[in-house]
């Protein structure tokens, strides 16, 4: 069973940026089965820029399923950006999951936006003002959403998809002191408590690619600055074989990077 | 964000760095978080990705107006938005 992952995030969309990305979209149903959308689709969350990246995700031959970032959230317009996705086809997660049947099985998506907090040993605690019990309890509840999101899903493959990070591998290049407003730890704990196959975030600009959850679960930085194209594509299954790898467009590699 | 007076040769290039930081991410004509000010001998050097040319040129139009006397460069890149050549297996 092998399922075809395209993913992205932090495209920042606005009449400016409009049609950059839509060549490579074009693409995307000979190499695969879903794209995924890891927040920050907007510069500042407002309808008018939702509508952009609905002219530009929207329409597309294969599913769409997106989480929002934190500039989704900045002009507090988040119903009405959620709308116009929903309207143009996209799926908007926030706690919850979605099923979709592609050729190498079920794949269950369940997502969540998250929220920061740090990592284990370094990180904020639920104690104190009540700012911070605020800030520390939004991510618990974030990451509680998740794991029950993941877990409730019946699907062949488990994939997570949230905006802030689940692990600090993925960091790698951002600085130390900013990691606590850039992912939790308890996000990678909800992963880990489902058997998910895929953890795709984005948020952290200046990160690295590739990490793992302490239970070892598989996480991809896609943040658009971090991958450096229009999205990544990911081959997740257990009977890989390199010969199955098909080139991507017209320019494509048969050769993987791992 | 706070203002500084006019004292002698203006404020200390940490606070310059860091009100222009956050100017970036707060103006609504820009909210950029990704672009890094770093302090050199001769200039301040913004560095970063951004979606699109606009966006870089507002970046330095905005951080000229608002420090006139402050030498600014840019190495800011707009970031490449192909397709992918290569995929990654996960088995």
């Amino acid at each position: 069973m092998v399922i075809r992952i395209a993913a992205v995030g932090d495209v920042h969309l606005d009449e400016d940026v409009v049609g950059r990305f839509r060549p490579a979209l074009e693409e995307l149903p000979e190499c695969a089965d879903v794209l995924l959308l890891a927040g920050d689709l907007t510069r500042h969350g407002t309808e008018a820029e939702a509508r952009c990246v609905a002219e530009e995700f929207g329409g597309l031959a294969v599913p769409v399923v997106t989480v929002l970032g934190n500039h989704d959230h900045q002009c507090d317009q988040v119903p009405q950006v959620v709308k116009v996705l929903e309207d143009a086809g996209i799926t908007v997660l926030e706690g919850n999951g979605v099923v979709l049947d592609c050729a190498g099985g079920r794949l269950g998506i369940a997502g969540v936006k998250g929220f920061g907090g740090g990592f284990a040993g370094r990180c904020a605690s639920d104690f104190g003002e009540p700012e911070m019990k605020a800030f520390v309890r939004t991510t618990t509840d974030s990451a509680d959403r998740l794991g029950a999101a993941l877990r409730s899903l019946d699907c062949d493959m488990l994939v997570a998809l949230t905006h802030y990070s689940p692990v600090p591998d993925t960091l790698a290049g951002e600085p130390l002191e900013i990691y606590p407003f850039l992912g939790s730890y308890q996000l990678g704990q909800a992963i880990d408590s489902a058997p998910t196959a895929l953890a795709v975030h984005g948020h952290a600009h200046a990160g690295t690619e590739r990490g793992t959850t302490p239970g070892g679960v598989r996480v991809r930085n896609v943040a658009h600055p971090v991958i450096k194209q229009a999205y990544s594509v990911f081959h997740v299954g257990d009977q890989l074989d390199t010969d199955q790898v098909s080139p991507i467009g017209q320019s494509g590699s048969q050769r993987s990077w791992s | 964000m706070t203002h500084h007076r006019d004292i002698g040769a203006g404020p200390p290039d940490e606070y310059v760095e860091a009100e222009i930081q956050r100017l970036l991410v707060e103006d609504p004509a820009v909210a950029e978080q990704g672009i890094t000010v770093v302090r050199r001998e001769r200039a301040l050097v913004l560095y970063g990705e951004v979606e699109s040319p606009h966006r870089r040129e507002e970046i330095l139009r905005l951080v000229s107006e608002r420090f006139p006397d402050v030498p600014v460069t840019s190495d800011i890149g707009v970031i490449r938005a192909q397709a992918p050549t290569e995929i990654e297996q996960l088995p």
